[in-house]
C-alpha cells in the first residue's frame, strides 16, 4: 500500500474509534439503577461544556440525575477509559521493548510491583506528607524497580529469552504477592483498605481520582507515543535499533520511566487489572498492523473502550452486586492468552 | 580525508578471555575489505567493535578521525549501515515497511516519509532484488529473502560504509554471487566502502580488494588477496592444507582444501612414493596419495605439463625439465635421488618416446640393482604408449619378470599401498 493512503487510513481509523469510544461512554452513562435516557445524558454533559452550554438549559434535568451523571458515572467512565488506554499502550510498548508478543505489565509483574509499592505506601503511611500523590508515587517506584528487575533477569547475554521473561514474571508476581500479604497481615488494621483497592475496581471513584491519574497516564502515554518509531526499530533487535541510529540506552531508560509512570497511574487508581495490556495490542495489530505509530494510539482508544465496557458489565450484570473488574478481564483474557501461546508460531504476531 | 575507519590497539573481552588482543587496523574509503578467519577468531566481535555495538575495554575506534562513541548514533547511522548475521522478525511488518525504516536516521522524530524517502527505499529494494516481495510480511520470508531485505534496508540508509557479518550464510549460490556483485558494483560506482565478514575464502578472494585474516583475536595478515591467502597462512590459521590454484580462465585463484593437517597418519608420512608420470596420468594418484598423507614425489616432468602443475599445486618434490625438451642430465640426477629415497615407485601409463625413456631406464635399474619395489599401472592395450620401437615395452616386461607388480588401474594401486 502506498504510504500516503496508509496515513489517511490511519487517521480515519483513529477518528472513527474516537467516536465509538464517545458513544460507548455515553451509553455507559445511561446504565445503572437510576433510569437516565441517552438524550438526557448527552444534554447533561453538553450543558456543562463551555460553548454548548449556551444552547442547553440544565434546568430541564433533575439535580439528582445531574449529580448521578456528573459526579458518579462520569468520573468512573473517564477513569476506566484512561486506565484501559494506559494498559493498552504500556502493553504495546512492553511487547516491543521485550521483543515478545506475550509481554504485558500484568504478566511480567510490573503491575504487582506497582501494587506492592502502593501497599508499602498505605501500610507504612510513610508518605502522608505527599498527600494525594502518595499512592501513585509509591506505585511508580515499585513499577520501575520491577521493570528493571525483570529486564535484567530475562536478558541472557544480548537476548531476551521469552521463557525466562515469563518465568521471571511468574516468580516476581508470587514473590511480591507474598510480601503484600505479609504486609497486610502485620498491619491488620489497614487490611481492608488495601484489600479493597487491590481487587481492582472503579467503584466510588471521583473527580479527585481523575485529577491524580490523568496527568500521570497522559504524560506517560504521550512520551511513549513519541517513541513509536524507535519501538518499530527495536522489535528487530537491540543491535538493529542501534544501527538504525537509535541511542538505545537512552530510549530504553525513557521508555522504562514512561511505562512505569503510566502503569503506576493506572494501578494506583484501581489496583491490578490483568490481560487488557496483553490483548489490546494484539487486536490492534490484526486491525491496523504492527507499526507503533498507529498501534499505540489505537491501543489507547481500544483499551479505553474495552475497559469502559468491562466496567459497565462489572457494575450492571449482577446489580446491585458489583463484580471486581479484574474478574471480567481475566475471564476473557485468560483463554485468549492460552490461545496466543498455542498459536504463537503460526500467528507470529 | 582518505582514511575512513581506524582501530587503535583495541582489546575486547567478554568475560576473562580476550577475544581481540591489541588489534589495530586502517580501512581506507572506497575499499572492499573482507574479514576472514576460523571460527572463534573474533571476526564478528571485531565487526561489532568497529560499528560501536561493543565498546572495547582498551583502545579506540575512529571514524573519519572521530571517536566512534562520541558520534551521535543518528549521525553514525547515516554514515555507516550494518547487516547483522541474524535479525529478529517476531512482528509482522511488511517488507516495504521494514526497508523504509532504513530512512529513520535521515528523519526527525515526528517527520513522516517524504517522496524522496520512498524513492530511495524503492531503489534500494530494486538493487537487492526484493521489490517483488514488498507486500509480503517479513515473518513469512525464508532466511535468504530476509537477509536480502535487511541488505536493502542498509542500502536505504545511504551509508558511506556498509558492514556485513557473514551476509552470504543464508543464501544459495546464485544469491551469494548476486549480493557480492551488487556490493562490488556499489563499491566501484559509488565508492561505497564495504567491510564484510566472509566464510568462503574463494568468494573473499574473488571480490575483495583487501583481506584481513584474523586468528585468535589478532591480525595474521592484511593486504591483497594474493598476499594474504597463501597456503602457509591458511595452514597456520585454519589447520588445513590447501592448494592455491591460479585459475587461468578467470585470472583469479582458487583455494582447494586438501587434507586436515592434524589428522595426518604418522606412518604414512614416512612412507615415500615416487610417481613416474606425465601428461595428466598422475593427477589422480598424486591427490589421493597426498591426501592420505604419503610423501609423494614425481619425475621427470616437463614444466607446464598438467602433472607438473598438479605436483606444484600440492607442493610435491619434482624432478623437472624445460618444456618439451628431452630429459637432460641435471633432471635425471634429481630424479635418481628421488627414486633412491622412495619406498615404492609407481609407473603410470605414460607415452614413452626417446625423450623420456630415461625415466623408465632409471626405474628398471633401481629395481634390478637395489631391489626397489615397483608397481606398474599397465596400459589398457599393450604397446599403446610405446613410441620407442619396443624399447619401453621391453623394459616394462623385464621389470615385471623381476618382481614388479602389474595392476590394471590406479585404484588397485591405492588398495595395494593401503595394505601397508
Amino acid at each position: 500500500m502506498d504510504a500516503r493512503s496508509k496515513r489517511k487510513k490511519w487517521r480515519l481509523m483513529l477518528l472513527l474509534h474516537c467516536l465509538v469510544l464517545g458513544l460507548i461512554s455515553i451509553i455507559s452513562f445511561t446504565i445503572g439503577p437510576a433510569d437516565i435516557s441517552f438524550r438526557e445524558a448527552v444534554g447533561i454533559i453538553l450543558g456543562r461544556i463551555p460553548i454548548f452550554k449556551n444552547w442547553i438549559d440544565l434546568g430541564q434535568y433533575s439535580t439528582v440525575d445531574q449529580t448521578i451523571i456528573w459526579s458518579l458515572r462520569m468520573p468512573r467512565v473517564i477513569l476506566a477509559a484512561l486506565v484501559g488506554g494506559a494498559l493498552g499502550v504500556t502493553g504495546g510498548a512492553f511487547q516491543a521493548f521485550f521483543k515478545n508478543p506475550l509481554a504485558d505489565p500484568y504478566i511480567i509483574g510490573v503491575s504487582s510491583g506497582a501494587a506492592l509499592g502502593a501497599t508499602v505506601g498505605i501500610v507504612t503511611g510513610a508518605a502522608t506528607t505527599l498527600g494525594l500523590m502518595k499512592i501513585p508515587f509509591f506505585s511508580f517506584l515499585g513499577a520501575m524497580l520491577t521493570t528493571w528487575l525483570v529486564y535484567s533477569l530475562a536478558k541472557t547475554g544480548k537476548k531476551i529469552v521469552a521463557a525466562t521473561l515469563l518465568l521471571a514474571g511468574v516468580a516476581l508476581n508470587s514473590f511480591m504477592s507474598a510480601i503484600m500479604s505479609f504486609l497486610m497481615v502485620i498491619n491488620s488494621e489497614k487490611i481492608e483498605k488495601v484489600f479493597l483497592w487491590l481487587m481492582g475496581s472503579f467503584a466510588s471513584r471521583t473527580w479527585q481520582h481523575v485529577s491524580i491519574a490523568a496527568p500521570l497516564i497522559l504524560i506517560g502515554v504521550l512520551i511513549i507515543f513519541a517513541m513509536a518509531k524507535d519501538l518499530n526499530a527495536m522489535v528487530f533487535g537491540d543491535s538493529t535499533a542501534q544501527h538504525l541510529g537509535i541511542d538505545l540506552k537512552r530510549v530504553q531508560l525513557v521508555l522504562l520511566l514512561a511505562s512505569s509512570l503510566t502503569a503506576a497511574g493506572a494501578v494506583a487508581i484501581c489496583g491490578t487489572i490483568g490481560f487488557v495490556g496483553l490483548i489490546i495490542p494484539h487486536m490492534v495489530r490484526i486491525l491496523a498492523g504492527p507499526d507503533h505509530r498507529i498501534l499505540l494510539p489505537f491501543s489507547f482508544l481500544l483499551g479505553g473502550t474495552v475497559m469502559v465496557i468491562a466496567d459497565t458489565l462489572a457494575r450492571s450484570l449482577f446489580e446491585p452486586l458489583e463484580i471486581p473488574i479484574g474478574i471480567i478481564t481475566a475471564l476473557f483474557g485468560g483463554p485468549f492468552f492460552i490461545y496466543l501461546l498455542k498459536k504463537k508460531k503460526a500467528v507470529s504476531l | 580525508m582518505n582514511l575512513s575507519l581506524e582501530a587503535h590497539q583495541i582489546t575486547f573481552r567478554y568475560a576473562q578471555e580476550n577475544v581481540l588482543e591489541g588489534l589495530s587496523l586502517e580501512i581506507n574509503q572506497g575499499d572492499f575489505v573482507s574479514i576472514i578467519g576460523p571460527n572463534g577468531s573474533g571476526k564478528s566481535t571485531l565487526l561489532k567493535n568497529i560499528t560501536a555495538e561493543f565498546s572495547p575495554q582498551e583502545g579506540v575506534v575512529l571514524l573519519e578521525n572521530q571517536d566512534i562513541f562520541k558520534i551521535k548514533k543518528k549521525n553514525l547511522a547515516r554514515k555507516m549501515a550494518v547487516v547483522p548475521q541474524e535479525t529478529a522478525a517476531e512482528f509482522s511488518f511488511s517488507v516495504w515497511e521494514t526497508v523504509l525504516m532504513g530512512r529513520m536516521p535521515h528523519q526527525k522524530r515526528f517527520q513522516t516519509d517524504s517522496e524522496q524517502d520512498l524513492a530511495i527505499t524503492r531503489r534500494a529494494m530494486e538493487l537487492s532484488n526484493v521489490w517483488h516481495l514488498k507486500d509480503r510480511l517479513i515473518t513469512e520470508l525464508s532466511g535468504g529473502e530476509k537477509q536480502r531485505v535487511i541488505v536493502a534496508r542498509a542500502l536505504a540508509q545511504e551509508p558511506q560504509i556498509l558492514l556485513l557479518d557473514e551476509p552470504t550464510s543464508h543464501l544459495d549460490l546464485q544469491h551469494q554471487l548476486e549480493l557480492l556483485e551488487l556490493l562490488q558494483s556499489l563499491n566501484q560506482t559509488k565508492g561505497l566502502t564495504v567491510i564484510a565478514v566472509l566464510h568462503d575464502l574463494n568468494l573473499a578472494a574473488q571480490f575483495s580488494q583487501k583481506i584481513i585474516l584474523l586468528n585468535k583475536g589478532r591480525i595474521v595478515a592484511y593486504g591483497d588477496p594474493a598476499e594474504v591467502l597463501t597456503s602457509k597462512n591458511i595452514l597456520e590459521s585454519y589447520h588445513i592444507e590447501v592448494a592455491i590454484a591460479a585459475n587461468e580462465i578467470t585470472g583469479r585463484f582458487n583455494i582447494i582444501p586438501l587434507s586436515k593437517h592434524k589428522g595426518k597418519n604418522k606412518k604414512a608420512r614416512n612412507f615415500k612414493i615416487h610417481l613416474l608420470c606425465g601428461g595428466g596420468s598422475g593427477v589422480y594418484l598424486m591427490e589421493q596419495l597426498h591426501q592420505a598423507g604419503y610423501s609423494v614425489s614425481c619425475g621427470v616432468l616437463n614444466i607446464g605439463d598438467s602433472d607438473w602443475k598438479k605436483a606444484k599445486e600440492l607442493q610435491l618434490e619434482v624432478a623437472e625439465e624445460a618444456p618439451f625438451a628431452p630429459i637432460g642430465p641435471a633432471a635425471l640426477q634429481v630424479n635418481a635421488d628421488l627414486i633412491q629415497k622412495a619406498d615404492v615407485i609407481i609407473v603410470l601409463p605414460v607415452p614413452f618416446g626417446t625423450g623420456n625413456l630415461a625415466n623408465l631406464q632409471q626405474t628398471a635399474e633401481a629395481l634390478r640393482i637395489y631391489g626397489k619395489r615397483v608397481l606398474i599401472v599397465a596400459p589398457s592395450q599393450a604397446g599403446q604408449y610405446d613410441f620407442t620401437g619396443g624399447e619401453a615395452e621391453k623394459l616394462l616386461a623385464q621389470m615385471a619378470a623381476q618382481g614388479a607388480l602389474c595392476l590394471p588401474s590406479p585404484q588397485e594401486i591405492l588398495e595395494s599401498i593401503g595394505d601397508e
